[in-house]
């Protein structure tokens, strides 16, 4: 992860921070069969859920910090470093990169903040709520078929679409970000359970295929 | 344990009599409650011309669906009598009805997960041996001697901090004992009437004089209503409502292993509870599902929840398979404690709200439910569990010791 | 497992969910002039009913958002999904389109527009 002098800001905090599923980077590593599918936990984010009625003034002015507002389930909006994902109808999750932090020299929260007002709704920092793990490759849609009973068929999801819903049981937002690549985020607490589990449902993959 | 031979069965246990025009008193449900009410009835109160009208074949619901447990370590001085009353009749009813129906007093353990689980099961400890009910807590070391089978590692997501123990609780065969009392029924001059489905009551002004069935009205001066999971069903035809809702139970055994399991655990916490029954299923059972559900079966993810608790705290049973689940219908209230009692219709009684745990108090309802029809008032331990107590606000919350089933 | 159609998410595995109990239980306007009869119904009788059953759920893990639904307790067929604060539709019901299989959006049944399921969110 990128260490900048900014980010040494938070009173040294930012040096010892540790992401949920940093101690089992090396299995993702090992675990991950290239060319065929792969998992990795992201960088650190910078996340804020917001809650606000769309249709009003305070849900405008949102949107135009964040390159609009998703209307409906699996709908992503947003600019080039911002992303949000619709929740529910008036409850959306906004993810950005880690510098976008108002502590880190950023100022997403407070304009999300000033953007919301005195306006009906909520602007929560949840920057520390969730990780986000990457799974890729040509065998990752059927490493999540095995627990999740969404229709992630190519046909039906396509990319761009993010859903919150059941990965292996748990709460997961799922976030298809391209073809054959999903990003994922469970919650901190989960993130131990959902790395083992997903390094399971990988593991078949390692093996040559039985015709 | 396990390799008890079943006694003989015999050729013959009841008659299948027509119903007659008129009885003193009329059973609705015959599943065990309604059996052992009718029991009671003809051999302490000396009503013979009863009947006990049962709408499939007898005890083919959650008679025949329960998965057995029977145990008195209920947390409070109401319950503990009603139960503890049932296990003391469980110790001597093979005799008094002359059925070994295998009672088999193996123990039962309540596994504590967590600190508050344990100061809970503590605390019910303490309250069983002030009541008179033999009750012991363990720490892991104990459980595993009397369950070597059971995983105590600290590193399963919910370790097994310690249990509460009864060794007088345990498990019978739940068939048999309806066949006991349904032989005794008969013998008494009972008429145990099945494929016979109450549809309504007639009433006299206020007070109920005979019930409606698919096979023709039926006149009687009294009526008990038995009826488990369709308690307020029968009560809208009355014409009163109960506090209760129904809910899918499910239960499953795996295929017949040797004798691996010696005693009976529960854990409320992870939602799963397990005994070995005589022949040698595994027997387990989860929580109700949460839905209302009349359908005699639940969703498979609570089937799932179970295995997987179940495979978490018996390593061995990973191995085992799921041979066959079903589900009943559990008529559940808000404290997890019965109902009995009278009804706002006169000459009708209502036992039920059991829901997931009545079988083991089945000789207790009968004994007293019977007292109750016979002479129109409560019976001592059963008057705390009648339907005012939800005006009064008297309940009384079992829900630590009653919560995921029995 | 029901497959239950959310109004704003489509059709999801019931895990996702949390039951609500009856629907269309108002909360008593003038609790203090209520008999100990009627706060006890209040707090402690719910129907029961053997057949339709208009109940309350919540999608937990999508949106969110509690909804009604009218469902079979015997059957366990789903035969609408409406909105908050809307009356019980009135019987009788056409079939369900989509029981437990794969469906392309909210039911026919239900009197949303079904055009609030997104892609991918359907299975
Ligand atoms: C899966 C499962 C596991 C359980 N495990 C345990 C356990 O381990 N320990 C424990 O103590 N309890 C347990 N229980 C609970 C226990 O089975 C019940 O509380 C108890 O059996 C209820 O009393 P019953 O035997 O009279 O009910 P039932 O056997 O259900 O009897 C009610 C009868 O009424 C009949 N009936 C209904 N409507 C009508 C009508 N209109 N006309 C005529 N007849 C009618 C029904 O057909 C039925 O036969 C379990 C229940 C289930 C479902
Ligand atoms: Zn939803």
């Amino acid at each position: 992860m990128a260490n900048t002098a900014a980010f040494t800001g938070i009173n040294g905090l930012r040096e010892i921070r540790r992401s949920p599923a940093s101690h089992l980077a090396e299995a993702f590593e090992t675990g991950s069969v290239q060319g065929t599918v792969t998992l990795n936990e992201g960088p650190f984010q910078t996340m804020a859920g917001v809650r606000v009625d769309p249709r009003s003034e305070a849900g405008t002015r949102i949107g135009s910090v964040t390159g609009g507002l998703p209307v409906r389930c699996g709908e992503v909006r947003g600019t080039d470093r911002v992303s949000v994902l619709w929740l529910g109808p008036q409850e959306f999750l906004v993810v950005a990169p880690e510098d976008a932090h108002d502590s880190l020299g950023g100022d997403l929260i407070g304009s999300l903040k000033s953007a919301l007002g005195d306006g009906a709704g909520q602007v929560v920092d949840l920057s520390a709520n969730r990780t986000t793990f990457e799974l890729s490759g040509p065998q990752a849609r059927a490493v999540l078929e095995k627990g999740c009973a969404l229709d992630l068929h190519p046909r039906v999801l396509k990319p761009g679409t993010a859903l919150n819903t059941e990965v292996g049981n748990i709460p997961v937002v799922l976030f298809k970000t391209g073809e054959e690549s999903f990003r994922l985020f469970p919650r901190a607490s989960f993130a131990d359970y959902l790395g083992r589990w997903l390094l399971d449902a990988m593991r078949e993959f390692a093996s040559p295929e039985v015709p | 344990m396990s390799t008890h031979q079943l006694p003989e069965h015999p050729d013959f246990l009841w008659h299948n009599p027509e119903p007659k025009s008129s009885y003193d008193a009329v059973i609705v449900g015959g599943g065990g409650h309604g059996l052992a009410t009718a029991y009671f009835l003809a051999k302490n109160h000396g009503m013979t011309n009863i009947a006990v009208l049962e709408k499939g074949w007898l005890a083919g619901g959650n008679m025949a669906r329960n998965t057995t447990i029977i145990r008195s370590n209920y947390l409070w001085d109401e319950s503990a009598a009603i139960y503890e009353h049932a296990l003391k009749l469980w110790e001597i009813l093979p005799e008094e009805l002359e059925y070994d129906f295998l009672f088999s007093q193996r123990g039962v353990m309540n596994l504590a997960h967590t600190l508050g689980d344990v100061r809970e099961s503590i605390r019910r400890v303490g309250a069983n041996k002030l009541n008179g009910v033999d009750a012991e807590w363990l720490d892991p070391q104990q459980v595993k001697e009397l369950c070597p089978i059971l995983n105590i590692s600290d590193n399963i997501r919910y370790p097994v901090m310690g249990a509460t123990y009864q060794p007088r609780a345990g498990i019978a065969k739940h068939d048999h004992v309806a066949w006991a009392f349904a032989r005794k029924c008969d013998e008494l001059g009972v008429d145990i009437i099945q494929n016979c489905e109450v549809t309504g009551f007639v009433k006299d002004g206020n007070r109920v004089v005979g019930v409606k069935t698919n096979r023709g009205t039926i006149n009687t001066e009294k009526v008990g209503l038995c009826a488990a999971g369709h308690s307020s069903v029968l009560a809208e035809m009355a014409g009163f409502r109960l506090p209760i809702q129904s809910h899918p139970l499910q239960a499953l055994v795996s295929e017949l292993h040797e004798p691996v399991h010696p005693t009976v655990v529960m854990s409320n916490h992870v939602h799963v509870y397990v005994s070995q029954a005589h022949k040698g299923e595994l027997v387990m059972g989860a929580g109700v599902d949460s839905y209302n559900g009349y359908g005699q079966r639940g969703s498979f993810h609570v089937i799932e929840h179970q295995m997987a608790a179940a495979v978490e705290l018996f390593p061995i049973f990973a191995r085992a398979h799921v041979l066959r689940t079903w589900g009943g219908i559990v008529d559940t209230t808000l404290d997890a404690s019965p109902i009995v009692g009278t009804t706002p219709v006169d000459n009708m009684f209502v036992n039920c709200g059991w829901g997931t745990g009545g079988f083991k108090g089945t000789p207790a309802a009968g004994l007293t439910f019977a007292h109750t029809i016979a002479t129109g008032a409560p019976h001592k331990l059963n008057k705390p569990f009648a339907l005012e107590r939800f005006e009064t606000g008297a309940l009384i919350d079992e829900h630590g010791a009653a919560a995921v089933a029995h | 497992m029901l497959l239950i159609s959310c109004p704003n998410c489509g059709s999801r595995d019931e895990t996702e969910f949390h039951y609500g109990g009856q629907a269309h239980v108002p909360y008593p306007e003038n609790p203090n002039d209520l008999t100990d009869r009627e706060w006890a119904e209040y707090l402690f009788y719910r129907e029961n009913t053997k057949g339709t059953f208009a109940e309350r759920w919540v999608h937990s893990t999508g949106c969110r958002q509690w909804f009604n639904m009218l469902r079979d307790t015997v059957t366990y067929d789903i035969q609408a999904v409406y909105p908050m604060g809307v009356p019980r539709p009135a019987a009788p019901f056409p079939p369900a389109a989509d029981t437990g299989t794969a469906s392309t959006g909210a039911a026919s049944t239900t009197p949303l527009s079904p055009s609030t399921a997104p892609e991918g969110a359907t299975k």
